[in-house]
């Protein structure tokens, strides 16, 4: 796997390639700005691009802009964001066009390094992948009447995961129980909230997010 | 005879605000004429077109006068006008609207009527005092069918010494009558000239929200400050350590003797975290403040200082902590800027509060930091200067800069206290 790295920050930066060297993953281009890095993209045509959202100039969102313009020149190409904190609106923004093969990530995940490579994996295979956090934060913020106050602990526990951008097998593994009880609360939690059963990898992940936005 | 001396000095300044009176209270008439003129044919119904250049020129006229008040006084007679009056197209009736102009208008007309014999009263005093003195000598020279008249007609040496008490009696008047006459005029022209209360507090309400629109303003930029170091920072260097952390967690599972220097960069990050976010605390509020006053903290400031530094901050009270801090930030940038830009091989910092100077007044922190470098500190050069003026100016505060080329450098700061 081949990756390209966008982040100004220079220990981060240099820190990301040795993880990602040391995992055997060759990093192409290590960049910290984003016509550098759209620059990088455009020549190594990498598996996978990896990019902060705040980069200079202005060092607002512009690895956002960054991301969406380098999916735009390269459809499909996989992009996980790493951010210093998550804010729903930048996750709406990276789904814009397309839920296949984004990510968006809290930076210190990248501790969990087997959880990183597997987040990162995932991406490149076309999933989507959510930060808990994200999903937490679209969680809490629900109506009294909403029907997701009718799931169940264990339901939101799937909901969430499912929201994350896991897979059955995955979510099954996370919460160490088979594959066939996580699809009837699958099953459960699609009938209550009122959506349309039979989504599946990404195409699920934005109807659960959908819903949970709405 | 002091008095004799102080009534002196008295007429003296007196006089030639009085003459100057009487030339601007015939211009005050002819203004008089064509305020009046613009008034019929306003009424007539052409005349508006005039009015806006009629009350500029009587604005002229107005300045004038305040001029020759602070000039007699020694003190400014403050302007009443709205400043967004200069603009080319004010339309007439907003200019009429201003209570300024009518008193402009109001102070005209009294001049106008009583300015010129005051006017001509101050000139002729004297005169006659200087006349009574010297008819002694030129009354026989006069010729004898048209002899010196005033008062009475002088036709022997008797009534010529006669001129003597009369001189006195002249000259006492003029003592006594002209800085009355001139104290008089200048007080009610001072009256009339200066804005009304309404006026100043206007004006003050303008500057008031002037400043904390300033104030809002460098709140803001502060937070963005803090969330920047904050977030580019302190949180950054954090995820380095979980990184590292995670990096090495994986070299131990793998070839554990890797893991060390990632260990030992983990813990210099979280090293470096740690002094960041101290830097951040110290830039919201320096804990010193809070454990030792202001005066303490400014002697740490002091004692830190590469240039040689004398403080001077004896007797100070607590103040509120963002007083405070804003003027420990004060010192610590203008100190800052002294050991970086000015070569100065002694800097003198001094504070204190200073109590109110007027009825309008608070009373103020008054900040100095004076450096004895090589002068020309440029505001645009570095932001230091730039800072410090904003910092105070959220405050309602001034500041001060003095710099020739050569030095020395003075850098006053005055934060009022609002309480």
């Amino acid at each position: 796997m081949r990756v390209v790295i966008a982040e100004d920050d220079t220990l981060l930066r240099e820190g990301l390639v040795l993880l990602l060297a040391s995992e055997d993953i060759e990093v192409a281009a290590a960049v910290d700005n984003a016509d550098a890095f759209l620059a990088a993209v455009a020549e190594h045509r990498p598996d996978a691009a990896v990019v902060d959202v705040r980069l200079p100039p202005g060092f607002t969102d512009e690895g956002i802009a960054a991301a969406a313009a380098a999916r735009r020149e390269r459809p499909g190409l996989p992009v996980l964001v790493l951010s210093a904190y998550v804010e729903d609106s930048y996750a709406t923004e990276l789904l814009a066009d397309g839920a296949d093969g984004v990510g968006y990530l809290l930076k210190e995940r990248v501790g969990k390094v087997e959880q990183f490579l597997d987040a990162l994996r995932r991406v490149v295979a076309g999933g989507t992948v959510m930060d808990p956090e994200v999903v937490s934060q679209l969680m809490v913020r629900r109506r009294s009447d909403d029907p997701i106050r009718t799931l169940t602990p264990r339901e939101r526990e799937v909901l969430a995961l499912m929201a994350e951008g896991l897979a059955n097998p995955d979510i099954a593994a996370r919460l160490v129980v088979t594959e066939t009880a996580v699809s009837k609360h699958i099953r459960s939690i699609f009938a209550k909230l009122g959506l349309a059963h039979g989504d599946t990898g990404h195409r699920r992940v934005l109807a659960v997010l959908a819903y949970l936005k709405s | 005879m002091d008095r004799v001396r102080a009534a002196a000095g008295a007429t003296r300044r007196a006089l030639p605000f009085l003459l100057r009176g009487l030339v601007s209270s015939v211009v005050a008439l002819v203004l008089l004429i064509r305020v009046l003129l613009v008034a019929v044919f306003t009424l007539i119904g052409v005349g508006w077109l005039a009015i806006p250049s009629t009350v500029r020129a009587v604005r002229r006229w107005a300045r004038g006068e305040r001029r020759r008040v602070a000039n007699f006084t020694g003190r400014p007679v403050p302007s009443p006008y709205d400043p967004s009056d200069d603009a080319p197209a004010v339309p007439a009736r907003v200019l009429l609207a201003e209570p300024a102009t009518r008193r402009d208008l109001g102070w005209m007309l009294f001049h106008a009527l009583t300015g010129l014999v005051i006017g001509v009263v101050a000139l002729l005093l004297p005169l006659s005092v200087v006349n009574a003195a010297v008819v002694p000598i030129y009354w026989s020279a006069m010729p004898e069918d048209d002899p010196v008249q005033s008062p009475y007609p002088v036709t022997s040496w008797l009534d010529a010494l006669g001129m003597l008490p009369l001189g006195l009696g002249w000259l006492v008047l003029t003592l006594v009558l002209v800085p009355l006459l001139a104290r008089w005029q200048a007080g009610l022209a001072g009256l009339l000239l200066r804005p009304t209360k309404d006026a100043r507090l206007t004006e003050r309400v303008t500057e008031l929200t002037a400043t904390r629109a300033a104030a809002l303003e460098a709140h803001g930029a502060e937070l963005r400050r803090i969330e920047r170091d904050l977030h580019d920072g302190t949180q950054n260097r954090l995820v380095g350590v979980i990184m590292h952390l995670g990096i090495a967690e994986r070299a131990l599972r793998r070839e554990p003797e890797s893991a060390l220097p990632l260990l030992l960069k983990a813990q210099n990050q979280a090293a470096d975290a740690l002094s960041e976010l101290r830097d951040v605390v110290r830039s919201i509020y320096p804990p010193i403040l809070a454990e030792r006053g202001l005066d303490g903290a400014l002697a740490a400031l002091a004692a830190r200082c590469p240039v040689p530094c004398t403080l001077r901050a004896a007797g100070l009270r607590r103040l509120p902590a963002a007083l405070e801090a804003a003027a420990y930030f004060v010192v610590a940038e203008a100190l800052t800027n002294t050991a970086k830009h000015s070569g100065a091989e002694h800097a003198e910092v001094t504070v204190a509060l200073r109590p109110p100077t007027g009825p309008d007044e608070e009373e103020a922190l008054v900040i100095q930091v004076r450096d004895d470098g090589h002068g020309g500190a440029a505001e645009s050069g570095g932001s230091g200067l730039a800072g410090i003026r904003r910092r105070v100016a959220a405050f309602d505060g001034r500041t001060e800069v003095t710099s020739p080329v050569g030095g020395p450098t003075v850098v006053e700061a005055v934060i009022p206290c609002g309480s």
